[in-house]
């Protein structure tokens, strides 16, 4: 409280918008407009190295926080690759081995399929509600909206390994930006949300971007094709057992 | 008949003496031989003991209480629980210490950097009997049992780019089995002689990890000794004790470095034997032309009365005299040399690769008086066999046929 609060209330004023709101509700609801209580998703993704780069076509399901499942659709290399997340517990599925192998924690960290997202990026994004301190410390404007700017300090005992997180959420909950620092409090990686478009008929984030930012021309970026939200999705879709079949995908659109 | 022994002896060193140069080279052969075994002897021993102390200092003690299967599958589900009044039932003056800990495997993860290690929850106040209670450490040593800081090697450190006073994600198994997941502020890096080591272990306080696998257990009790022979009294003690856990010690639970144990002793003499083995041959050589030179003057001696194993004595004192004053020299030179390497060999820059031999930074060569009064011996009993060849056959010669030469 004090002089920053008061001066967070004045630029609020001054912009004509309410007082900054309450940063756990604000990054609550942005998780949830992006994902809802069930989501269905369509998306191109590219990673891009100096000097390749390549696409892949994914359809995704979620439901709820915990639980999601994303399988690769093309190119013929990669398609039938699938990822399970139930909870904290993942599994992916390769049919070329054809097995599901449930992944150890220590692989959480790892790149996902060689892009600038770890498998925690697709998972845990809601960690940042329960092991932060979260504080709004700048309100600025996107596209005439309210932009607030959440700095989320990890406590000292919350299993994160970053120094901290800033994330730009747009007053009508769309994600702009998230950015990891390190320790140091240099920044590592930075995900920004590049077009806004409507979508499954709410007004989402449609074209993200993953970069490495101590890494020169390294980044992913997901392009949405589709969404779908609020549909109903069977509980047989999110076992190992629909993992490994494959059977879903054409189905699971219109539940 | 009693042989003149004084005669044959002044005899003898009268014919080393005749021929200087001759008996010079052998005697320098003698005692470069002599003075390198000694030398390369201490050195073995010096890594003998140090791998065994290594081994033992590693974690290991002399004994060890595990519960069965821990070391097949070390979780923290293979536990027991200790009596906040035990303690090994040794004399205090036989004990150098016990410590009780929890060993479990976990991910370690930094913003830049995953690893495997074994996460070891510690007394520091019980840890003098390891190497974690003497390393030098960078920061800040875990000031006791529960601490909630950890203690991170350097070489770790490095691999995950982070250092002192920074936060760290450990990850590992729960009693009951679920995932646990904590977050850990460094309070130093310790530089353990050795990168393995530094790798291999994160030491946090030991109430600390009780706390974070949900169940007041330790996975071990590490005994230290000050010296082996009370060990199989203990073991013995041990086992009734702790009735339903595994009570190793030290050889069983690094059969590796037990091995190399027993494989340093066998070195030893197989180092010996191949130094004096060269070094026989040209002592027979050199007896047998010194022999073959006076094979008329010997032939006269006989035929004065002298018997024929009063020449073979007079061949084989020669030898053994010979073959002594080149060991006296040698041993004095072996440990010198000895002692000029002081407080051993730097081996640092090797540490990558003499660690597979589980041995540490510095070689200290450690002179045995047991291995030197057996070098010694040896090597006179070498003598004298080596000169039996020549005195035989000298004895072989009819004194006519000598004289007539």
């Amino acid at each position: 409280m004090g002089i920053g609060a008061i001066c967070l209330v004045a630029v609020g004023v001054a912009h004509g918008e309410p007082a900054a709101p309450d940063p756990h509700e604000l990054i609550e609801a942005a998780i949830d407009h992006q994902r809802s209580a069930t989501s269905y998703s369509e998306l191109r993704m590219l990673i891009h190295r100096p000097d390749w780069q390549r696409t892949l076509s994914i359809v995704a399901w979620t439901r709820g926080l915990s639980d999601a499942l994303i399988r690769f659709t093309a190119p013929a290399k990669d398609a039938g690759n699938a990822v399970l997340q139930l909870d904290e517990k993942m599994w992916t599925y390769t049919p070329k081995l054809n097995r599901v192998i449930r992944l150890p924690f220590s692989m959480m960290s790892q790149d996902w399929v060689g892009s600038d997202l770890s498998y925690n990026d697709l998972s845990r994004n809601d960690n940042v509600l329960q092991h932060y301190r979260l504080a709004v410390v700048d309100i600025g404007e996107a596209d005439g909206l309210a932009a607030y700017t959440i700095e989320a300090v990890p406590f000292d005992s919350a299993p994160v390994v970053w120094g901290k997180e800033d994330w730009v959420v747009r007053d009508d909950y769309i994600t702009l930006s998230q950015t990891f620092y390190d320790q140091d409090l240099k920044p590592l990686k930075r995900m920004e949300t590049l077009e806004i478009g409507e979508m499954g008929g709410r007004i989402v984030g449609t074209r993200m971007r993953m970069s490495k930012l101590d890494e020169d021309d390294h980044y992913t970026e997901m392009e949405f094709i589709d969404m779908d939200f609020d549909l109903p999705l069977e509980d047989r879709l999110f076992t190992t057992f629909t993992l490994q079949s494959g059977s879903v995908p054409t189905s699971g659109r219109d539940g | 008949m009693v042989l003149p022994l004084k005669l044959l002896f002044q005899l003898s060193v009268r014919n080393i003496f005749r021929h200087k140069r001759r008996n010079g080279m052998l005697l320098a052969a003698i005692v470069v031989a002599v003075g390198a075994v000694v030398c390369t002897s201490s050195l073995i021993r010096g890594f003998q003991y140090d791998m065994a102390d290594a081994a033992v200092a590693n974690l290991t003690g002399h004994v060890k209480i595990l519960a069965p299967g821990y070391l097949d599958d070390p979780n923290i589900g293979k536990s027991f629980e200790l009596a906040e009044t035990w303690r090994p039932d040794v004399a205090d003056e036989e004990l150098a210490g016990w410590a009780a800990r929890v060993r479990v495997p976990a991910v370690i993860m930094s913003e830049r950097g995953t690893r495997g290690v074994q996460f070891v929850g510690i007394d520091p106040a019980q840890e003098h009997i390891s190497f974690i209670g003497s390393v030098a450490v960078e920061g800040e040593h875990l000031a006791d049992a529960s601490d909630g800081r950890i203690l991170v090697g350097r070489a770790l450190a490095e691999q995950l780019e982070t250092g002192a006073g920074r936060r760290l994600v450990i990850i590992t198994q729960g009693h009951d089995g679920l995932n646990r997941e904590s977050g850990f502020r460094i309070a130093g890096l310790y530089d353990a002689e050795g990168t393995g080591l530094e790798k291999m272990f994160v030491f946090t306080g030991v109430d600390t990890l009780q706390k974070m696998v949900g169940a007041d257990v330790y996975t071990e009790i590490s005994i230290r000794l000050r010296r082996d022979p009370v060990l199989f009294q203990l073991k013995a003690s041990l086992v009734e004790f702790f009735t339903g856990l595994d009570v190793l010690n030290w050889q069983e639970l690094e059969p590796q470095a037990a091995a190399m144990f027993v494989f340093a002793d066998s070195a030893f003499f197989i180092w010996y034997f191949i130094m004096m083995g060269a070094l026989v041959f040209g002592l027979v050589n050199t007896l047998v032309t010194s022999v073959m030179e006076r094979v008329r003057e010997l032939g006269m001696l006989r035929a004065l009365g002298m018997r024929s194993r009063g020449v073979v004595a007079q061949v084989v004192l020669e030898s053994s005299v010979l073959m002594l004053i080149g060991v006296a020299i040698g041993i004095a030179t072996g440990w010198l040399a000895v002692l000029s390497m002081g407080d051993g060999i730097d081996l640092t820059q090797w540490a990558e690769g003499i660690e597979a031999f589980g041995m540490r930074g510095k070689l200290v060569p450690v002179p045995l008086a047991d291995d030197i009064v057996l070098i010694g011996l040896m090597s006179v009993v070498l003598g004298v066999v080596a000169s039996l060849y020549p005195a035989l056959r000298i004895v072989r010669i009819k004194p006519l046929e000598a004289l007539r030469r």
